[in-house]
C-alpha cells in the first residue's frame, strides 16, 4: 500500500476511439428506429447473409454451452421477422410503442471494412405500462458496396441475470 | 356522497371452487387462495427444487426459492446434496447471495458465522463473548435442512413438512416420464447445465403449468408459428393424428405423441425430423447402451410431455419450473435437457430451446402474454366460472391413468384441479 500522500503509480487508459464512420453510426441509428417502428421486413433488409443476432443470458457466456436468451442465426433472423409479420404473434399484437436512446458510442475494433461498435441504450417499451430496458450494444458492421450491413448485433441486457419479462420485439 | 370501492377479499371455502369440469376464477385470482397453496402445496407437499446435475462437483451449490422461501442446494464435501435455508442461524441474514458457484463454506458477511456446505456450524467469531451458552445449542444453529428432500433421475424433490407420503407416493405414475426422459440418455443421465431462461409472467402460477397440458389452444395461440415459420410436428388437429391427453393421477398430467410417432414409425418427429446420420456418435452410443431395437423404439417415443404437480413441467427436451411470486405473477424457468457425451446433439438443442421457449420465444412468448390476458379478463367478476368440460363425455380410465383420445379434451386439467382442490383441503399431497 502506498503512503499516504505518496503519488502511485498507475497504468494510464486511453479515451475511447468515438470516430465512428458516419455510414456506420447511421445503420445503428436506422436499425434502432425501424425497430422501434415495428419495421420489421426493413429491419431484416439490414442484415448480411452471415448475421447473428445475439441475446445471452450473461456476459462471457459461451453459446455453444451455455442458453441464451436470443442466438438468431441468419436464417432464424428471417424467420423471426416473419412470425412478427402475420399479424398474429399475440405477443407484439398490436406491437409495442417503442422508442430508444443509444449513446456512448465507441469503436473497439475495425480492419479494412468490418467496424465493432459499442454503445450504451436505455429502451422504453409501453404496453399494459411502461418497460424500461437498458444494456449495452455491441453492432458489427461491414461496409460494402451495397451500402454498410449488419454483421452481428449482441445486446447485454442490464437485467440479463433476473428474470425478464416477455421481450418478443426486436431488442 | 363518494363511494368507496373495498377491495374484494373474501374467505373461500377452496372446495367449492372446484367442480369436475369447472373451477371458480377465484383460483386464479385470491390472495387468500394463494397463501393457503403456498402453504398446503409449495411447503407441506412435494415439490421440484433442483437436479442433482446442477451441483455436479463438491461444493458446488445453487440458490433457489421454495414457497418463496430462500434455499441453498449444496453438494458437501462428503458428496451428499443436501437443501437447507439460506437463512444465517443466528440474526436470519441470507447467506449465500449468489445464483450459483462453488464453495467450501458460507461465511455471514454480518457477523462472520460460518458454516459448511453440510450446513453445520463450524465458525463463531469472538466465541467467547457467548460464554457457554453458545456450546449449548452449537448442534442445532447449523442451517436447516429441508425436513424430507428425495430424487428420482437426479430430480430433486423437498417437503418443508416432516411427515407425508413418499417421493414416489407423489409421482405414481409420473416416474414413467421421468423414465422416458432418462432413456432418451445412452448413460440414463441428463444435465441441466446449460443455464435457465427466467421469464416474469403477469399471470398466476397454475396457468403458467396448466397450459404446458393444453392440447386445444396451440392451433389459436401459435398460429403465427405454424403459418410463417414451420409446421408443427404432428397436427394440432385432434381428428388428424394419434395424439391423447392423460391425467396421470395426483394432479400429473401429460400430451403423449408416443402413439402417433409409434404409428408412423419414424424416429426423431421429436427433434425437427433430425435424419438419424446427422447425429452418428448419438445414435451409435444409445445403440451400445439400449440395443438397436430399443434404442430405435426411444427415438420413435420421444422425451415426455408431461406435467408433474405441483412446478416440474418435463417440457420434451427442456424442464420447467415455476416459482410463483403472488396470485398474479410467476417466474418460469427454462432449461434445456443436455446429455451426457452427446455434443452435437447437445449444441442444437440450446438452439431449440432459445427458438422456442423462454421470454423472447417463437412459442412461450406468446404463451406468456395470453396469460397476462387470461388474469385480465379474469377481473370480470360474472361469469364466475371457468369451463373445463371439454371431453368429459369420451375420457376412459386405464392402468395408465385417465385417457381421452381427443388431444384437445381437458382430461389433464381436470385432472389437475381435482387433486389441488385435495391438497388444499388438507389432504396431504
Amino acid at each position: 500500500m502506498a503512503e499516504p500522500g505518496t503519488v502511485q503509480e498507475v497504468v494510464r487508459v486511453q479515451p475511447a476511439d468515438v470516430a465512428v464512420d458516419p455510414a456506420v453510426a447511421g445503420l445503428i441509428y436506422l436499425e434502432a428506429r425501424l425497430a422501434d417502428e415495428a419495421r420489421y421486413s426493413e429491419w431484416e433488409s439490414l442484415w448480411a447473409d452471415d448475421g447473428l443476432y445475439w441475446v445471452p443470458m450473461h456476459p462471457g457466456d459461451d453459446p455453444e454451452v451455455t442458453l441464451s436468451y436470443i442466438y438468431d442465426n441468419r436464417r432464424r433472423i428471417k424467420s423471426r421477422v416473419a412470425q412478427l409479420n402475420t399479424g398474429t404473434r399475440h405477443s407484439q399484437t398490436p406491437p409495442s410503442v417503442m422508442r430508444r436512446t443509444i449513446s456512448n458510442l465507441e469503436v473497439v475494433a475495425r480492419d479494412e471494412d468490418t467496424t465493432t461498435v459499442a454503445s450504451n441504450f436505455a429502451l422504453y417499451e409501453y404496453r399494459y405500462a411502461m418497460t424500461v430496458w437498458a444494456g449495452r450494444y455491441v453492432h458489427r458492421v461491414q461496409l460494402t458496396d451495397a451500402g454498410p450491413l449488419l454483421v452481428a448485433k449482441t445486446v447485454h441486457l442490464v437485467n440479463a441475470g433476473g428474470a425478464l419479462p416477455t421481450m418478443s420485439f426486436l431488442i | 356522497m363518494t363511494v368507496t370501492a373495498a377491495p374484494v377479499s373474501r374467505p373461500h371455502d377452496v372446495t367449492a371452487l372446484v367442480e369436475p369440469d369447472r373451477v371458480h376464477g377465484a383460483v386464479y385470482t385470491s390472495p387468500e387462495v394463494f397463501e393457503l397453496e403456498m402453504k398446503r402445496i409449495f411447503r407441506e407437499g412435494w415439490v421440484f427444487v433442483a437436479h442433482e446435475s446442477e451441483v455436479p462437483e463438491k461444493g458446488d451449490y445453487v440458490t433457489r426459492r421454495i414457497g418463496g422461501e430462500p434455499m441453498v442446494v449444496a453438494r458437501g464435501k462428503d458428496g451428499v446434496v443436501r437443501v437447507l435455508a439460506n437463512r444465517c442461524t443466528h440474526r436470519g441474514n441470507r447467506l449465500c447471495n449468489a445464483e450459483k458457484g462453488n464453495s467450501s463454506s458460507f461465511r455471514c458477511p454480518y457477523h462472520g458465522w460460518t458454516f459448511g456446505n453440510d450446513g453445520k456450524l463450524v465458525g463463531v467469531p469472538m466465541r467467547d463473548g457467548y460464554g457457554d451458552r453458545l456450546n449449548a445449542v452449537r448442534e442445532e444453529l447449523g442451517l436447516v435442512q429441508a425436513p424430507r428432500q428425495e430424487s428420482y433421475g437426479g430430480f430433486v424433490f423437498a417437503s418443508l413438512a416432516p411427515t407425508g407420503i413418499s417421493l414416489l407416493e407423489h409421482l405414481g405414475n409420473a416416474t414413467k416420464a421421468i423414465d422416458r426422459l432418462l432413456d432418451l440418455s445412452p448413460t440414463r443421465e441428463i444435465q441441466l447445465s446449460a443455464g435457465w431462461m427466467k421469464h416474469h409472467n403477469n399471470c398466476n402460477w397454475k396457468m403458467v403449468m396448466e397450459n404446458n397440458v393444453d392440447g386445444y389452444h396451440a392451433l389459436f395461440t401459435h398460429a403465427s408459428v405454424y403459418d410463417a415459420v414451420r409446421p408443427a410436428k404432428v397436427s394440432h388437429v385432434p381428428s388428424k393424428v394419434e395424439v391423447l391427453v392423460r391425467d396421470l393421477g395426483n394432479g400429473h398430467s401429460e400430451i403423449d405423441y408416443e402413439p402417433e410417432y409409434t404409428r408412423l414409425d419414424e424416429e426423431f418427429i421429436w427433434y425437427g425430423r433430425l435424419p438419424r446420420e446427422k447425429a452418428p456418435e448419438y445414435v451409435a452410443a444409445m445403440e451400445a447402451a439400449h440395443g438397436p431395437a430399443k434404442a430405435h423404439q426411444a427415438l420413435v417415443s420421444g422425451p415426455p410431455h408431461t406435467l408433474i404437480f405441483p412446478n416440474l413441467f418435463l417440457a420434451e427436451m427442456n424442464v420447467m419450473t415455476v416459482e410463483p411470486l403472488n396470485a398474479g405473477e410467476t417466474i418460469a424457468f427454462t432449461a434445456p435437457v443436455l446429455i451426457p457425451g452427446a455434443p452435437e446433439i447437445n449444441t442444437k438443442t440450446l438452439r431449440r430451446t432459445e427458438g422456442a421457449m423462454g421470454p423472447a420465444g417463437f412459442l412461450i412468448a406468446d404463451d406468456g402474454e395470453i396469460g397476462q390476458r387470461n388474469q385480465m379478463g379474469l377481473a370480470a367478476q360474472d361469469p364466475e366460472w371457468v369451463v373445463l368440460s371439454r371431453g368429459s363425455d369420451t375420457d376412459v380410465d386405464d392402468e395408465t391413468g385417465r385417457v381421452n383420445h381427443d388431444k384437445s379434451a381437458e382430461t389433464p386439467q381436470r385432472g389437475w384441479w381435482k387433486h389441488w382442490a385435495g391438497v388444499l383441503a388438507g389432504s396431504r399431497g
